[in-house]
């Protein structure tokens, strides 16, 4: 019985799955890899990894195919490699359901530190059907019932839709979220070209948890692409 | 003072003055002639001169000389040529009838002839102005011609920079990758999760990724000097009478490393003639062709290196044949494009590494440079790839013509 946690990377450049294939072994991983988007994911199937990291550009089957067609089967979470000019393909690839990014080059402890993050959130249990009714995270405290928040130890009061800007944030935390899947989750699929709304809700948020609103600690800011929630501000 | 006559002359002619200048003259001279032969000539023969002078002035100054022209015209007959001679009296009813004939016809003609005379005109400018707004048509199309043309080519500049920075980016990446795994290991780890120390076997495999990728890196770049030397017209060819022979041998020496495990056949065909080329240059595009077939043959493929004269035009002939998947006819042009690589842009999937998408565009630089053709067929047998390019003999005249400038870079 192999308790290593799984982890399958694909990109075509063979060079760079043979550093990652050493360097996550390094730390206690078992890898696989694949050089193209369909052998990943006949590996994901015949595997069950428990992490995928993938390039986008690739012959066979693209990286933002592989994510759909993994999304569409597994919550397992998924980083991807991007390098820049490829910011559009990156989004829609986070916008799919993809967690997380490095952007190449990388140092290799940036691309553990996410793995780490990524593998952590997905341990957290996840009840099918009944919602929990207490959410807690880093500093955060949520009593979904009675509706209070805590952050360290001091209660804020929340707007409903900052409860639920806030809640959905902690049901994600580490995860990059894109403009369009909050804007759709918290509005619904009309409103996700409606940046502007998002942007106020978030600074008032942040006005109240952060304490400092202007270098905030708790909701980050991705350029251009959205937000990741850091429950534990240090 | 020519320019002051000439002034004057613009200015007589634009006033009309001079118009009316010839009428007065034209019309006297015309009478005094006609006078001096007066017994000879009847009434008709003289309004028919002086009809004929109306017109002229009509048609070179317009309709207010010609009117002048016309009323002189009518005094003069009438005071010289209808009896009583002298007067402007006429004595005969059937003069009258003449001369106001005349006068009519002489006043009409005037009007008449200067009308189209105006007309004349207008259709001048009319098609003038048709002319200038053909000529500024077309300035204006030739000018969003350029604009197109050089949005084009900053789009091509643009997708050609993603491919430089992909291709320079993606060594790195691998580079980068595996120093930090190393630096990783020297610095302990962090302190979330200590690092289980490399076996030396995989440390040596992160330093050998770090010096084949460094050594890529450096490929790349040497292949854009030459590519940047090529484009600029900066080729300088070091032409020497080389053997064919030689030059194949030198390529196959080189690629030595890479042929391993192939086999590699060559034919060359007896006595060859010289060729007067830049050995090295030539040199390096046999083995771009040699690394190129290899690439792309699976397994232990065999290799085909022929050298011959072409009976019909009479140039060195050398091809590079392959086993391998072959390249498709709509591909055939493309792959000599500079960062266009088969196993990406095309349709052809292979998990070897891809090359730089330059070796071929350099290896076309180089044998248009010499006057050649380069271009791809189906191998003999209709599988794999054949590549084949022309070089001309060269020229006795043209000998060591540019001994002194640099030869392309083409270090091993």
């Amino acid at each position: 019985m192999n308790d290593k946690p799984r982890i399958l990377v694909v990109d075509d450049e063979p060079q760079l799955t043979r550093v990652l294939r050493t360097g996550l072994k390094s730390h206690s991983y078992d890898v696989r890899t694949a050089a193209d988007g369909l052998s990943g994911l006949e590996t994901f199937n015949d595997w069950h990894p428990d992490l995928v990291i993938t390039d986008l550009a690739m012959p066979n089957l693209n990286g933002l195919e592989l994510c759909r067609k993994i999304r569409a089967v597994s919550p397992v979470p998924i980083i991807v490699l991007s390098a820049k000019g490829e910011e559009r393909t990156k989004v829609e690839a986070l916008d799919i359901g993809a967690d997380d990014f490095v952007t190449k080059p990388f140092g290799i402890e940036e691309l553990l530190a996410r793995i780490r993050a990524a593998l952590r959130r997905a341990v957290t249990p996840v009840v099918n059907g009944v919602e929990p009714t207490l959410l807690q995270e880093g500093d955060f405290r949520v009593d979904l019932e009675s509706r209070s928040v805590t952050v360290g130890d001091r209660e804020i009061h929340l707007t409903p839709k900052e409860f639920d800007l806030l809640t959905y944030l902690m049901k994600h935390a580490g995860k990059v979220l894109t403009h369009r899947r909050l804007l759709a989750a918290l509005w619904g699929g009309n409103y996700v070209e409606q940046n502007e709304y998002l942007r106020v809700f978030v600074g008032n948020l942040r006005k109240k948890i952060e304490t400092d609103a202007t270098t905030p600690r708790y909701i980050l800011t991705e350029p251009w692409i959205g937000y990741r929630f850091n429950p534990s501000a240090e | 003072m020519g320019r002051t006559i000439r002034t004057v002359w613009k200015a007589l002619a634009s006033k009309r003055l001079l118009g009316y200048i010839v009428a007065v003259v034209v019309i006297a001279a015309a009478t005094a002639v006609l006078k001096i032969f007066g017994g000879h000539v009847n009434p008709t023969t003289v309004a028919l001169t002086l009809l004929l002078i109306v017109l002229f002035v009509a048609t070179a100054w317009g309709s207010k000389p010609a009117v002048l022209a016309s009323l002189l015209g009518v005094a003069c007959f009438n005071f010289f040529f209808l009896p009583p001679f002298g007067t402007f009296t006429i004595a005969e009813p059937e003069n009258w009838i003449a001369f106001i004939a005349f006068m009519i016809t002489a006043i009409t003609a005037g009007q008449l002839s200067a009308r189209a005379r105006r007309r004349a005109e207008e259709a001048e400018k009319g098609r003038r102005e048709i002319e200038r707004l053909y000529e500024e048509l077309q300035a204006v199309f030739e000018r969003a011609s350029q604009t197109e043309a050089l949005r084009r080519s900053e789009k091509l500049k643009s997708a050609l920079l993603d491919a430089v920075t992909h291709d320079l980016r993606t060594p790195l990446t691998s580079i980068k990758a595996s120093i930090t795994t190393l630096l990783d290991e020297v610095r302990g780890g962090s302190h979330e999760e200590p690092v289980v120390a490399l076996d030396p076997e995989s440390r040596r495999e992160m330093m050998e990724v770090i010096d084949e990728e460094s050594d890529r890196l450096n490929r790349f770049i040497g292949g854009l000097i030459d590519l940047a030397r090529i484009e600029a017209g900066e080729l300088h060819l070091r032409r020497r009478w080389s053997a064919v022979d030689e030059i194949i041998s030198t390529a196959l020496a080189r690629a030595a490393t890479i042929t391993q495990g192939h086999q590699v056949e060559v034919n060359i065909e007896s006595e060859l003639p010289v060729v007067r080329v830049d050995e090295r240059a030539v040199s390096e595009v046999v083995y771009t062709l040699v690394e190129n077939a290899l690439k792309y043959s699976p397994g232990i493929a065999k290799i085909r290196i022929i050298a011959e004269r072409s009976a019909a035009d009479g140039m060195i002939r050398m091809s590079v044949e392959d086993q391998g998947e072959g390249i498709a006819v709509d591909l055939r042009e493309r792959v000599f494009d500079k960062f266009f690589r088969a196993t990406r842009d095309g349709d052809i999937s292979t998990h070897k590494p891809s090359g730089t998408g330059m070796g071929l565009a350099i290896a076309k630089g180089i044998v248009e440079a010499h006057e050649g053709k380069i271009w791809i067929e189906s191998a003999t047998g209709g599988n794999g790839t054949r590549v084949v390019f022309t070089l001309p003999l060269g020229d006795e005249e043209l000998t060591e013509e540019s001994e002194h400038s640099a030869a392309v870079a083409t270090e091993p």
